[in-house]
């Protein structure tokens, strides 16, 4: 069998997992609708009036990143689940190579989040507006990667830990500082002003990045800053693509021939 | 020809050694069954073997592939039935098994076709909409079963196949575990039901504490245990000096126990040889038969025999984990 087609299934059967987390996507879009409606709007007030449109439109494109990197991160916990259920030893036993599925895993998890956030995307659009549709799909592409990223981290930071309350309490600590020292909510140019160590976590965090893309690419980032062609935030988010999903493959398959899950 | 040929496979988990230097060779076509008390290493040797786990030490020749060296072409050729049901408890029967036979490479067409004839041999068509959370333990192991038979690897290891399933159920799969064999498919059924081992097993091995004991036919295994047949004879008169030293020298004849004068007990080997000439015996010193009974050992003998547990004490160790 042709591995394009096993990788296809791998990615597949995350994708029919996710669709029977019902709860789940309906809890995420109405934390998504309060933290627009009620925070975006209110915390925008704060701003002064000129700029009160426009920050509101940098918030809802800072909240979209933050969905998209949770719901990324959310296949982590599904290997936990899998694990406790022995799932895990099955997927070991089959014929695909454990490239195949991490890798299938790692798109899977990012096309999930993407089902997640995709409308929410189109949402979005629709409140901020479109400037530039071919600048929205390179952003669009290197969204993606990013969204393989995170489910690739996820993965291997899952399966080092091998176990689910220290997975619970690394990636809390880890969204503290990724989301909170990143561009999702404030610009870089605050982040700078207020703490020096802050500002250097900041630039070099793919949260980063995927913000000023996607803004770059829905035509926000113009208010701020002057970008033509963000070429930094995309050479960033391929190299996390590619530290998650490749390197990631390596480790995870060294970490778990050695015993099982256990 | 061997198909699987373990060289000094051994697993450790810490102090434990959970596999031993073990040697195991497994014919082409054969359902091997792989006996042991609780933690004798049965799974964990299965695991290795489909290359779930790696050994801490030694290897095994899969196919002809080397478990270490190259696991991927091993697991083309291998797929498992666990003992724990791996299910994702999310989905359906039809969800699992579907998806199953398509990673394992079956056409659309034969996919359809094998997925529903299983599923109305292990009788879980009418369920396999049902949410597996809301199955039965049996029904969990069923869906289980039914991946191999629908897989039909060239190597199947199967663990436990009828723990918790019924009477008819264990039969039915029985024999779908013999037409996987008649189609070409090598076994390696690990199981602690010595029943379902002597009933099914071309080969049985037994092991533990990580080794392996002996490895043969269940026939042999059974004749290898001295006085293992049993013979019981009523008599209508009693029996006399001169025919319990005749008993006595046969070389089969193990033991006489006089239970009462007209009442023997004869421990023996072979028995379906040594009974016609007991019988010649008997009728030579006119002494007339009112019954006879024989009773084989069963590999519970075997089992008890070698592990030194009894059935009862392995029982109890089941229980207590
Ligand atoms: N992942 C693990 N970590 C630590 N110890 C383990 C692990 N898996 C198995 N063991 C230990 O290895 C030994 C062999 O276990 P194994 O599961 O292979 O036994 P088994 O023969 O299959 O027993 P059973 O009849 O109960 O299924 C046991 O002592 C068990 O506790
Ligand atoms: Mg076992």
């Amino acid at each position: 069998m042709k591995k394009t087609r096993k990788l296809l299934l791998v990615i597949e059967r995350d994708l029919r997992r996710f669709i029977q987390f019902k709860f789940l996507i309906i809890l995420r879009t109405i934390w998504f609708a309060a933290q627009v409606a009620f925070f975006g709007l209110i915390a925008s007030r704060m701003v002064v009036p000129e700029l009160a449109d426009i920050y509101f439109e940098f918030y809802v494109a800072g909240v979209v990143i933050m969905m998209l990197y949770s719901a990324s991160v959310f296949i982590g916990y599904d290997i936990f689940e899998e694990a406790e259920h022995g799932v895990f030893e099955y997927l070991l036993s089959l014929p695909v190579s454990r490239k195949e599925l991490v890798l299938g895993r790692s798109i899977g998890g990012g096309i999930r989040s993407f089902i997640l956030v995709g409308p929410i995307i189109a949402i979005t659009l629709f409140i901020i507006g479109l400037a530039n549709p071919l600048n929205l799909l390179v952003a669009l592409s290197a969204l993606f990667l990013f969204a393989f990223g995170v489910s690739g981290m996820s993965i291997t930071i899952a399966v080092t830990l091998k176990s689910g309350d220290r997975f619970d309490i690394f990636m809390g600590a880890l969204s503290a500082f990724i989301i909170r020292l990143s561009t999702t909510m404030y610009p870089q140019a605050f982040v700078q002003d207020a703490n020096q160590a802050y500002a250097a976590f900041s630039q070099f965090n793919p949260v980063t990045y995927a913000s000023d893309l996607f803004r770059w690419g829905t035509g926000i980032e113009r208010y701020l800053t002057m970008s033509p062609m963000p070429l930094a935030p995309i050479i960033g988010i391929v190299i996390f693509f590619f530290i998650f999903t490749f390197v990631g493959v390596t480790f995870y398959e060294k970490r778990l021939e050695g015993g099982g899950w256990q | 020809m061997a198909i699987i040929q373990t060289i000094d496979l051994t697993k450790r988990f810490k102090d434990l050694v959970a596999v031993d230097k073990l040697s195991l060779s497994i014919d082409e076509g054969e359902i091997f069954g792989l006996l042991g008390p609780n933690g004798a290493g049965k799974t964990t040797t299965v695991l290795m073997l489909s290359t779930v786990i790696k050994p801490t030490k030694g290897t095994a020749i899969v196919g002809d592939y080397d478990i270490r060296k190259n696991p991927d072409d091993v697991r083309k050729l291998i797929g498992i039935c666990f003992q724990e049901p791996k299910l994702m408890w999310v989905s359906t029967p039809w969800d699992v098994l579907n998806w199953h036979a398509k990673v394992c490479g079956l056409s659309t067409r034969e996919r359809k076709r094998r997925v529903k004839q299983v599923l109305e041999h292990v009788n879980m068509w009418d369920h396999r909409r049902k949410r597996i959370h809301g199955l039965s333990g049996g029904m969990k192991k069923r869906v289980e079963v039914a991946k191999i038979l629908i897989q039909r690897p060239k190597i199947a290891f199967i663990d436990e196949p009828t723990s918790q399933i019924d009477v008819v159920g264990k039969h039915k799969i029985w024999n779908m575990i013999r037409e996987l064999r008649d189609e070409g498919s090598t076994i390696i059924l690990a199981t602690n039901e010595l029943f379902e081992a002597d009933v099914l097993s071309d080969r049985v091995g037994i092991m533990h504490k990580g080794k392996m004991l002996v490895c043969d036919t269940p026939k042999t295994l059974k004749d290898s245990i001295l006085g293992g047949d049993i013979v019981e004879v009523q008599l209508e008169k009693e029996v006399t000096k001169n025919v319990l030293d005749e008993l006595k020298g046969f070389k089969e004849v193990v033991e006489v126990v006089v239970v009462k004068s007209d009442d023997l007990r004869i421990h023996l080997n072979k028995v379906e040889k040594v009974v016609p000439q007991i019988m010649n015996l008997f009728l030579n010193e006119r002494l007339p038969i009112s019954s006879i009974r024989m009773s084989e050992p069963s590999l519970d003998d075997v089992f008890v025999h070698y592990t030194g547990l009894t059935i009862e004490e392995a029982e109890q160790k089941s229980k207590s984990r």
